[in-house]
């Protein structure tokens, strides 16, 4: 088993719309995947069918598992955050830990209390006392002291201020991320994760638009600053995808050769966020 | 059995409002107003002229009477615990699977490795053992603390509590046979328990006007094709419930047995399906019946679809 999660065709219909598309998926252990997709493009339902939180049709696997009947199994080496906030709100946070320890057998006491030690989360608090942002803070200190080899964040800071959401991915990747995790991450908020992240996947209408290594990215694809008068010639190159800021144009190419480009213009590697913008609006890969 | 009972332990913290407060409440209510009882009772317009006459009366009483009555008294006390239980168990199973979907902790629940049907199964434990046994210790307790008090008050009005009263009635035997109907009440009210665990996981919003309308309606439908064809008017859904409270293995009303005897009765006395005299056979004699097996059935029908739902919770 060398792949943390195997799909092959994966599909999930509701009752008129096809949320995912005959999808085939491979993640590795060891990576930071960002699965990246507008509103309604299928990336919960893809997550809920890998956290057994949905039914779906095709081949699945995830560590090993069968996730549509083997989900309590599963998450013994499976952690996610579905959303933000989703803490039972009457909890006390001593008993979240207590039950957590008691039903989770990877689950870290010790680790878990560090990382509240950082926060103004005391084990008295009851949920519903916390601000959001700390919700979240205590969502992460759990799910970060359970051992876990798959842990899948679905909109993890939606509606959490800059300080809340800059520290959780600070959290995440200094003190939980080695080479045996695998974390999946969705989010809106492209630009915060993109410099964590080791693959890029762009799913768009249930299908896969995108699907490759960061390393990669930054291989293939290439923007270019042209001025007005070479636009033309720019064009002559087949971008992907052209826009215009301050009066000069960009362009984003893919596969294209670097000195016959450098001689229109700057070359920068693209952020992903107009990576996707260029791909959603009709076609890279 | 670790994960489960961590699972019921959450019933609980999540619960202690109605598992635990309420019974503490019922039995504070019934201490202080026996105490309005005892300092008022001078006050009453009544035969006696004082506790200590009515004391003097009760002592010329036949011992055998009054140790039944003592006893009676017992049993009777659960009563009213039992009847708030019963509220407390119906509306608790009807948010079991409810409340986590409306606010989404769902997703939190099942992001823990535990399974659906160790998930149901704690809820139902909740309901059936865990609710009950706190109810029936706090009854106890209660029972205990009326008596010293009545201890008390006869002794310092110069009489000996132990011979007017004490030693004329078991209260331990009544205590046992109130938990062990606590506990046939359980399984007796199994397939209504299953309904409401099957409204909780389905109902998209408002879950006891589904839990309640549709046997209304059902029943409705019932009386009147029935009323249209037969005229008797004697089977259908209303009857069915009526019969299975009124057959239920919990100290529900006053009875004299047929005979002079005053005591308690299980259910309520109008049916002859069954004997209502407090006892364990008769508790035993409804678990082992035909309609039980029925009601095991449609419980189990109930709960399997349950669980069918809570799998698919998440789906949207």
């Amino acid at each position: 088993m060398n792949h943390v999660i195997e799909a092959r065709g994966l599909t999930k219909r509701y009752k008129r719309t096809t949320a995912v598309d005959n999808i085939d998926l491979q993640i590795p252990a060891g990576r930071i995947v960002g699965l990246i997709g507008p509103n309604g493009a299928g990336k919960t339902s893809a997550l809920k069918a890998i956290l057994g939180l949905a039914t779906y049709e095709g081949h699945l696997t995830v560590l090993g598992k069968n996730p549509s009947t083997d989900r309590a199994a599963l998450m013994e080496d499976v952690c996610f955050i579905a959303d933000v906030a989703v803490l039972p709100r009457w909890i006390r946070v001593s008993q979240l830990i207590e039950l957590t320890e008691d039903i989770h057998p990877k689950f870290s006491r010790e680790k878990c209390l560090k990382y509240l030690s950082s926060t103004k989360i005391t084990l008295d608090h009851r949920v519903k006392q916390l601000s959001k942002g700390m919700v979240a803070q205590l969502h992460l200190a759990i799910v970060m002291a359970i051992d876990a080899k798959l842990l899948v964040l679905d909109e993890p800071t939606l509606g959490l201020d800059i300080l809340y959401r800059k520290q959780f991915y600070t959290n995440l990747l200094n003190d939980y991320f080695d080479e045996e995790r695998t974390i999946i991450i969705t989010t809106h908020q492209v630009e915060e994760v993109e410099h964590i992240l080791s693959d890029l996947i762009f799913i768009q209408d249930g299908r896969i638009a995108l699907d490759c290594s960061m390393e990669k990215v930054q291989e293939s694809f290439v923007e270019v600053m042209v001025a007005p008068d070479q636009a033309a010639t720019a064009r002559e190159l087949h971008p992907l995808y052209e826009r215009e800021l301050f009066g000069k144009h960009i362009f984003l190419y893919k596969d294209v050769s670097r000195e016959q480009l450098r001689e229109l213009g700057e070359l920068h590697t693209p952020s992903v966020a107009d990576l996707f913008v260029a791909t959603m609006s009709g076609g890279a890969a | 059995m670790n994960r489960l009972m961590a699972l019921v332990k959450r019933e609980f913290w999540e619960n202690k409002g109605a598992f635990r407060t309420t019974p503490l409440v019922i039995g504070g209510i019934f201490l202080i107003a026996m105490l309005m009882f005892l300092i008022t009772f001078n006050h009453f317009d009544n035969e006696f002229q004082s506790l200590k006459e009515l004391l003097r009366f009760i002592a010329q009483q036949d011992v055998e009477l009054r140790g039944k009555i003592l006893y009676a008294i017992y049993l009777e006390t659960s009563v009213i615990f039992s009847m708030v239980l019963a509220f407390v168990v119906f509306f608790y199973l009807l948010g079991s699977l409810y409340d986590d979907r409306k606010d989404r902790s769902i997703l939190f629940w099942k992001s823990l490795p535990a399974s659906d049907t160790l998930t149901i199964g704690s809820k139902l434990l909740a309901a059936m053992v865990l609710a009950p046994l706190i109810f029936w210790i706090i009854y106890v307790l209660t029972s205990i603390v009326i008596m010293l008090l009545f201890s008390v008050v006869i002794m310092t009005l110069g009489e000996n509590p132990w011979t007017l009263f004490l030693s004329l009635g078991n209260p331990f035997k009544a205590w046992s046979l109130v938990l062990l109907s606590y506990f046939a009440q359980s399984i007796w009210a199994l397939p209504l328990y299953g309904w409401l665990m099957l409204v909780s996981a389905f109902a998209p919003r408002i879950p006891l006007l589904f839990a309640i309308l549709p046997p209304v309606i059902l029943g409705i439908l019932e009386l009147w094709v029935d009323f249209l064809q037969t005229f008797t008017l004697n089977k259908n859904l209303f009857g069915l419930f009526g019969h299975w409270f009124a057959n239920s293995p919990l100290v529900i009303s006053a009875d004299q047995h047929g005979n002079d005897e005053f005591g308690a009765a299980l259910g309520i006395p109008l049916t002859s399906d069954f004997d209502h005299q407090v006892t364990a056979a008769n508790m035993f004699d409804r678990l082992f019946s035909t309609e039980m097996l029925v009601g095991l059935i449609i419980a189990a029908v109930f709960l399997t679809a349950t669980l069918w739902l809570r799998r698919r919770a998440t789906e949207s």
